[in-house]
């Protein structure tokens, strides 16, 4: 059966458009380079040397992204439009407005990733045995794994690809790319190893029994349409009316893979075991770029191609997002954990991103794009300040120990303060105009119920993140309570960028949200 | 580019005047908010590098402002009646189809009045308090506070929408929390600056009520807009946003039924009372009725419960002021009563309006006078405010005793100082309007004339009942003088009436309607001075030709009423307050389950919803696969129902 | 080419349930070795299913790398790790195995209503694609490096971070100078306990497996002799009964010599 190809059947060169790809190809290059200097270069010399290569790449991939968008605005007046390397990768005004956001949420974590002052987030040796006499060994040598950079350059070459995949199968790719350096990033902590680990593991199992759902979904799509690609699911959805219980268990199938990675319920049991177990460096990334990453490619999955059957999702994404804010605020309610607090409030934050989704038009899409930049910065300032406060073990993460903060350390609690005033919605920060863009947008699709339970589970809400606040401001202090670090530049760098983003966009949020405006455009 | 306001419905009053693009000095009005903005974020941020300098910045941004301020005054007289009102537009905030929220300052006749006022009095207080919080330690902290009480006070007058209003009315609420408590080591003055926040946030809680109905209407919160737009709603809702913003006003001037915070507010340290609790901020709902007059004109009820409110405060305040034997306290519930005057001359309409910020104007320089002295006489008297241990105290602080004496006989009425001409218009036009509120205003000004008697003759006159090891002093220069100057505006300020000065000046923004006179303007004044006069013989014979006891006597049931603020905090404390507490008492209550870990506090409330939801956060990964495989069969569920 | 060729369907219904059954062995076994095993299992038959679709070199690299590679690497790591702590089969979770089934059911009874109800009755294509490049690896090889080369060229970065991650997790570096055989020994000395290797399972007439501990001079079984490994799984063989046996033979073979 099998015959070897005559010479004369000669398969035609692909196009790759390096030009439009050379934010992600960098990115992927900057990470191969990362193992090199693993590979080859001392030790004592890894860590500047990493820095340095991380952050160049990063930036010129968001100057390449800058200047693709410009490129495009100067041409046509219109957002750039281009399908390249072969129709699978979409490089249009949501795709470059993610791939930027992303990259940017990425300098901010490397920046935290590269804490030295306070003994360093991750693990010294992550292949020794907690407890044991080879971990205290590499410790006191002052050993840390610096291989956590090429792995986070691969994650954010993943996200840069996932909301730019024009087909499924990239998509899928993506996902993977994406995830599995996170499932590594997660297990390696410094302190509480075991905690950090189990998390790892957790996130891995989950991970990919969500990935399952996900390929059986694409199966399924590809049984109906006959392709992977978005264009022609599309063509399909609005074409024929055959099979389309394969359209329909398909897509809900796609959703759950999805809806996993964003942390929406009931997807989202991972999140706070996961939150809470990381690094907290690798916590403010997840808990900002993945969410990007992950709310881009349902945007791309559910307008460009099943877009032509929203009435089908529609009533299923409603329910999610309801029960995702209601939960999220809800369960926040009652957590004596910070990172576990900011976990389920990230869960509704995803219900409110949710709201502007399914709005399914442009103004959704540019309200969507907004929240996303607006939160990505607002909370991964404040992990980033999280890690700040530290009793002798470390990070001191118990609310209890929080109180009293604002006394000791007020511009500290005060940032905190304010980013969780962001979170909550509060004019004048981010999150208000990023809430407010969501809602009007929904209710110009009438989603008016969503925008009930939005605002009732924003009042929830509201009230945990204050209760912080009064708790840092006028509780008494505990004694020998935990006190705020002095970070390096490098932290300081990224809480100053976190507060600066989360006030800049409440004050002047105007231009920020005509750029999501003009991006608010996908290739069909 | 001049807006044009022929298509506004030509009301008699409501005649809305142009308001111009800021040219020149007027583009620096955002200069004038910065500057002490400026300053307080170095001062609060600066930490202990900037206390030795601290104090200097602090006065000296404030002084920056007051130039501005100043300049665009007198450019402002240079230009005819029609011109004076620029806005200066900033950005805009949010623009996103039908709703546009900018962000941009107005000044016009109106908001430079108050400029001038929070910036030359602001100003004088910064002075004062820098020998006054001398031996402070944080005394940097209470000037970064003081500067920022001036800016978000700059920004709640020059805003030019009801945002950007409510933006300096939250700021000023903070300052005045951070100020009444800035001593909170000594627990009843935390409360008190608790008890001031909490009820600060029932006013806050109309006008926001108030600016969602605007919106709902009007489709914008810019003055102008709201304003061309009003004549066109319905009397209901105007109605509605009048007694909304009137609870605003109340909350934040310390109005009947939301005044009992203003006594305990007098916890912060004295230049604090001057400023913010007798000048500036609790003069805010004043500013927001005037300032909202398009509004009020249109609706009569809303007019009158704003008159008898202030009737009600001006007599209360007035009646508590009589008891008190802690002269700040007495002062406090005087301010209480002249600011009643206002908020009554305002509730008058256009025949008010003027005069009530008339009356504001020199009461902020008369009474920040006489608070300013009274903290000399306290700096004197060890920081003792009892008026039972002073007594004849002339002799020891002569300039204070002048200055004191000068604000006392502004605010009691008589001619020529400058209560007297304030006061007297407003009585004028109370009983124009209407006879009870004349007669109130008449009774108010008798027993104002007692009280504050009775303050001057207790601290200044009678007999020393100073405490053994007292040596009451005269304060340093850089205390008296701005008391010299303050008592110098006492005096003086009448001659704003000069001509109708401030009449004419304050009519393109709030209209003027020519009063008709119920009885003969001489009469009228014949009576008041008869009235005051009958106060000051009054509190003469019973302070100062019968000894004052040193311990409080027992007094009547009137006495005692008065004396507890006429149990008003009895039944704020039914009313409001004890709800208040339970709410506050269930959030604690809800804080410490959370916090111990027990069973989290919310369920209780929630049915145990929370509670049960984080059950199933069990830690074991075999069960959240499990929700997540129950998730997806629900999710394929809900996909297939739909095409059913 | 229109249904399903009647050769095509008997190979179905016999290896389907097949494959099912496998699969729910999988998910059943005890010993985390027959899962595996079975696991082979339903790879295999999948790959048959390829192929009988048309679909060969899907059915070639489902043998080489899943049943192949994958697998054998999957029981490798089981033997290397060991099993000398199992862990409990036991379910804490109350009501969770329950819930899975009725989970399980729910969503199998979904996709069969659904999917049943799909109309798949004639499929068009594979011919087209199995002919376009002029074969069915030759198509595979065109789609790979056309249409789907950027998925192909991104699973390049999945696969070093594999490699990054099992270098990370498993890599352990030397802190130190690496003891050579004789500083070995001289710390073996100095430690105590046992210097020389340890004794050999017991060999007897009728056993000498690995699982049989050696006799001591005194009679004793040596504990040193078996794995502990097998010790902790409780696969070890009591020596006494084929020590009795022995015994007996002897015996036997005592009188046997003697009548």
């Amino acid at each position: 059966m099998i015959r070897l190809a005559a010479s004369e059947t000669l398969i035609p060169a692909p196009n790759i458009e390096y030009y439009e790809l050379s934010p992600i190809l960098i990115v992927f290059g900057v990470g191969v380079l990362a193992v090199l200097v693993e590979a080859f270069l001392p030790r004592a010399h890894r860590l500047h040397a990493q820095l340095a290569l991380c952050l160049t790449g990063l930036v010129a991939a968001f100057v390449v992204v800058c200047t693709l968008t410009d490129e495009a605005q100067e041409n046509a007046r219109a957002v750039p439009q281009k399908v390249a390397a072969e129709g699978a990768v979409a490089i249009d005004g949501m795709t470059l407005f993610l791939q930027g956001t992303i990259l940017l949420l990425g300098v901010v974590a490397v920046l935290l990733l590269a804490e030295r002052r306070l003994g360093g987030e991750f693990a010294a040796s992550a292949a020794t045995v907690p407890g044991s006499a080879a971990e205290k060994e590499t410790t006191r040598l002052g050993w840390v794994q610096t291989e956590i950079y090429p792995l986070l350059m691969f994650s954010i070459g993943g996200m840069l690809i996932f909301p730019a995949a024009n087909d499924l199968l990239l998509m899928f790719v993506a996902l993977e790319v994406l995830s599995l350096p996170l499932y590594l990033l997660c297990g390696l902590a410094r302190r509480r190893r075991l905690l950090s680990q189990e998390a790892a593991l957790k996130y891995f199992l989950l991970g990919a029994f969500s990935s399952a759902f996900f390929l059986y979904g694409i199966a399924l799509l590809y049984g109906y349409a006959g392709s992977v690609r978005l264009s022609d699911i599309n063509a399909a959805v609005s074409g024929s009316e055959d099979n389309d219980a394969l359209l329909l268990i398909g897509m809900a199938l796609l959703a759950v893979g999805l809806l996993f990675k964003v942390g929406a319920v009931p997807f989202h049991a991972w999140t706070p075991d996961v939150y809470q177990g990381a690094p907290t460096p690798v916590t403010a990334f997840m808990a900002a770029a993945t969410k990007v990453a992950a709310f881009g490619a349902l945007l791309r999955v559910f307008y460009v191609g099943l877009g032509g059957a929203k009435w089908d999702w529609h009533p299923m994404f409603w329910g999610v997002a309801m029960v995702t804010m209601l939960f999220g605020s809800l369960v926040a309610l009652v957590q004596t954990d910070v990172k576990r607090m900011l976990a389920y409030s990230s869960i509704a934050h995803a219900g409110f991103i949710l709201v502007g989704l399914v709005a399914t038009n442009a103004e959704g899409l540019s309200a969507t794009m907004f929240y996303l930049l607006a939160y990505g910065f607002s909370t991964i300032a404040a992990f980033a300040i999280i890690s700040l406060v530290r009793d002798g073990s470390g990070e001191a993460t118990h609310l209890s120990q929080w109180a009293g903060l604002g006394r000791r350390s007020p511009v500290v609690a005060g940032m905190f303060a304010l980013l969780l005033l962001a979170f909550a919605g509060i004019p004048l920060t981010s999150g208000f105009t990023a809430k407010f863009a969501v809602f009007s947008a929904s209710a110009s699709a009438g989603g008016t119920p969503l925008i009930v339970v939005g605002v009732l589970s924003s009042t929830v809400a509201a009230f945990f993140y204050i209760r912080v606040i009064v708790l840092m401001f006028f509780s008494a202090p505990v004694t020998d309570g935990p006190r705020v670090a002095v970070p390096s530049l490098t932290t300081a760098l990224a809480v100053w960028i976190g507060v600066a983003v989360t006030v800049f966009l409440g004050v002047l949020p105007q231009p920020v949200l005509d750029l999501a405006d003009n991006a608010s455009f996908l290739i069909s | 580019m001049m807006i044009p306001t022929s298509e506004a419905p030509a009301g008699a009053a409501e005649q809305l005047q142009n308001i111009g693009e800021a040219t020149g000095v007027f583009n620096l009005t955002w200069l004038m908010i910065a500057l002490p903005l400026f300053g307080a974020l170095v001062l609060l941020c600066g930490g202990k590098r900037t206390d030795s300098w601290g104090h200097i910045l602090g006065c000296l941004t404030v002084l920056g402002s007051f130039l501005i301020g100043a300049i665009q005054f007198l450019t402002l007289l240079g230009k005819d009646a029609d011109e004076r009102a620029y806005n200066q537009h900033l950005y805009d905030w949010l623009d996103s189809g039908n709703l546009q929220l900018g962000v941009g300052f107005q000044v016009d006749q109106l908001s430079i009045c108050f400029v001038l006022l929070i910036t030359f009095v602001g100003f004088l207080i910064h002075l004062y308090s820098v020998e006054y919080m001398a031996h402070d330690l944080r005394r940097r902290r209470f000037f970064g506070y003081l500067n920022l009480f001036i800016s978000a006070m700059l920004l709640l007058v020059l805003a030019d929408s009801y945002l950007l209003l409510f933006v300096g009315w939250e700021g000023v609420g903070l300052a005045s929390y951070l100020l009444i408590g800035f001593w909170q080591h000594v627990p009843d003055y935390a409360t008190a600056a608790k008890k001031a926040f909490v009820m600060n946030r029932v006013g806050d809680i109309g006008l926001l009520v108030a600016m969602f109905f605007m919106f709902d209407q009007f489709g914008s919160l810019a003055f102008d807009e709201v304003f061309e737009a009003v004549p066109g709603a319905s009397d209901g809702w105007v109605t509605a946003i009048g007694l909304m913003l009137l609870l605003g006003a109340v909350g934040k001037s310390a109005q009947f039924p939301l005044q009992a915070w203003l006594l305990d507010a007098m916890a912060g340290p004295t230049p604090v009372s001057a400023l913010i609790h007798a000048a500036t901020m609790v003069t805010a709902g004043v500013y927001l009725i005037v300032r909202s007059a398009p509004i009020y004109n249109l609706s009569d009820t809303a007019q009158l419960v704003v008159a008898i409110v202030g009737a009600i405060t001006l007599v209360i305040g007035a009646l508590i002021g009589t008891a008190k034997d802690d002269i700040k306290k007495a002062l406090a519930a005087s301010t209480m009563s002249q600011i009643g005057y206002m908020v009554l001359a305002a509730g008058l309409g256009p025949a008010g309006y003027a005069f009530a910020i008339f009356h504001l104007l020199t009461h902020g320089f008369f009474k920040a006078g006489l608070f300013l002295s009274a903290g000399s006489v306290m700096h004197g008297m060890h920081d003792d405010t009892d008026m039972r241990r002073y007594g004849a105290l002339r002799a020891a602080m002569p300039i204070t005793y002048a200055c004191f004496g000068l604000g006392f006989l502004a605010i009691i009425g008589i001619p020529p100082f400058a209560g007297f001409w304030s006061k007297d218009k407003i009585i004028e036009a109370a009983f124009n309007d209407n006879i009870a509120l004349g007669l109130c205003a008449l009774i108010g000004a008798g027993i104002t004339a007692f009280y504050m008697s009775r303050v001057m003759i207790m601290t200044f006159f009678s007999d020393k009942r100073w405490d053994s090891g007292v040596h009451p002093h005269e304060s340093p220069k850089l205390m008296t003088l701005p008391l010299i100057v303050l008592a110098g505006g006492a005096v003086l300020g009448g001659g704003l009436l000069i001509n109708d000065g401030i009449v004419t000046w304050l009519e393109p923004v709030v209209g003027h309607e020519e009063a008709h006179h119920r009885m003969p303007v001489w009469a009228l004044t014949a009576l008041t001075l008869f009235v005051i006069v009958v106060g000051v013989a009054a509190a003469l014979k019973m302070y100062q030709f019968s000894p004052v006891a040193r311990t409080q006597p027992q007094g009547g049931v009137l006495v005692h009423a008065a004396r507890h603020d006429l149990y008003q905090d009895t039944v704020n404390e039914a009313v409001l307050m004890r709800p208040g507490q339970w709410a506050t008492r269930f959030l604690v209550w809800l804080d410490h389950r959370g916090l111990d870990n027990l069973v989290n506090g919310l369920a209780a409330l929630l049915g145990g919803t929370a509670g049960r939801l984080r059950r199933v956060q069990a830690g074991f990964v075999r069960s959240y696969a499990l929700t997540m495989f129950g998730g997806a069969a629900l999710t394929v569920l809900a996909v297939l129902v739909v095409r059913l | 080419m229109g249904n399903t060729s009647n050769g095509e369907a008997v190979l179905f219904w016999i290896l389907a349930p097949i494959t099912v059954l496998a699969a729910l062995a999988v998910v059943g076994s005890k010993k985390a070795v027959h899962s595996a095993l079975w696991m082979a299992m339903v790879m295999v038959n999948l790959a048959m299913f390829f192929a009988v679709q048309s679909a060969p070199f899907l059915a070639v690299a489902q043998v080489v790398v899943y049943t192949g590679a994958v697998m054998i690497l999957f029981l490798f790591v089981l033997m290397l790790i060991g099993v000398d702590s199992s862990d409990s089969l036991v379910e804490t979770i109350r009501g969770q195995r329950i819930a899975a089934m009725l989970a399980g059911i729910g969503f199998g009874v979904l996709m069969i209503a659904g999917i049943g109800n799909a109309s798949v009755d004639d499929f068009n294509g594979l011919t087209a694609a199995n002919s376009a490049q002029g074969g069915n690896v030759e198509g595979l090889a065109a789609l790979i490096f056309t249409r789907y080369v950027f998925a192909f060229e991104a699973i390049g970065a999945l696969l070093i971070t594999a490699a990054l991650g099992a270098m990370v997790l498993a890599h352990r570096e030397e802190i130190g100078e690496k003891l050579n055989q004789k500083a070995l020994s001289i710390q073996r000395f100095k430690d105590g306990g046992i210097v020389t290797p340890l004794p050999a399972p017991g060999v007897y007439a009728r056993h000498n497996a690995v699982d049989m501990p050696a006799l001591l001079p005194d009679g004793t079984a040596s504990e040193l002799s078996v794995s502990p490994v097998l010790r902790a799984r409780g696969d070890v063989l009591e020596p006494d009964d084929s020590v009795a046996a022995e015994a007996s033979q002897r015996a036997q073979l005592g009188k046997g010599s003697s009548s």
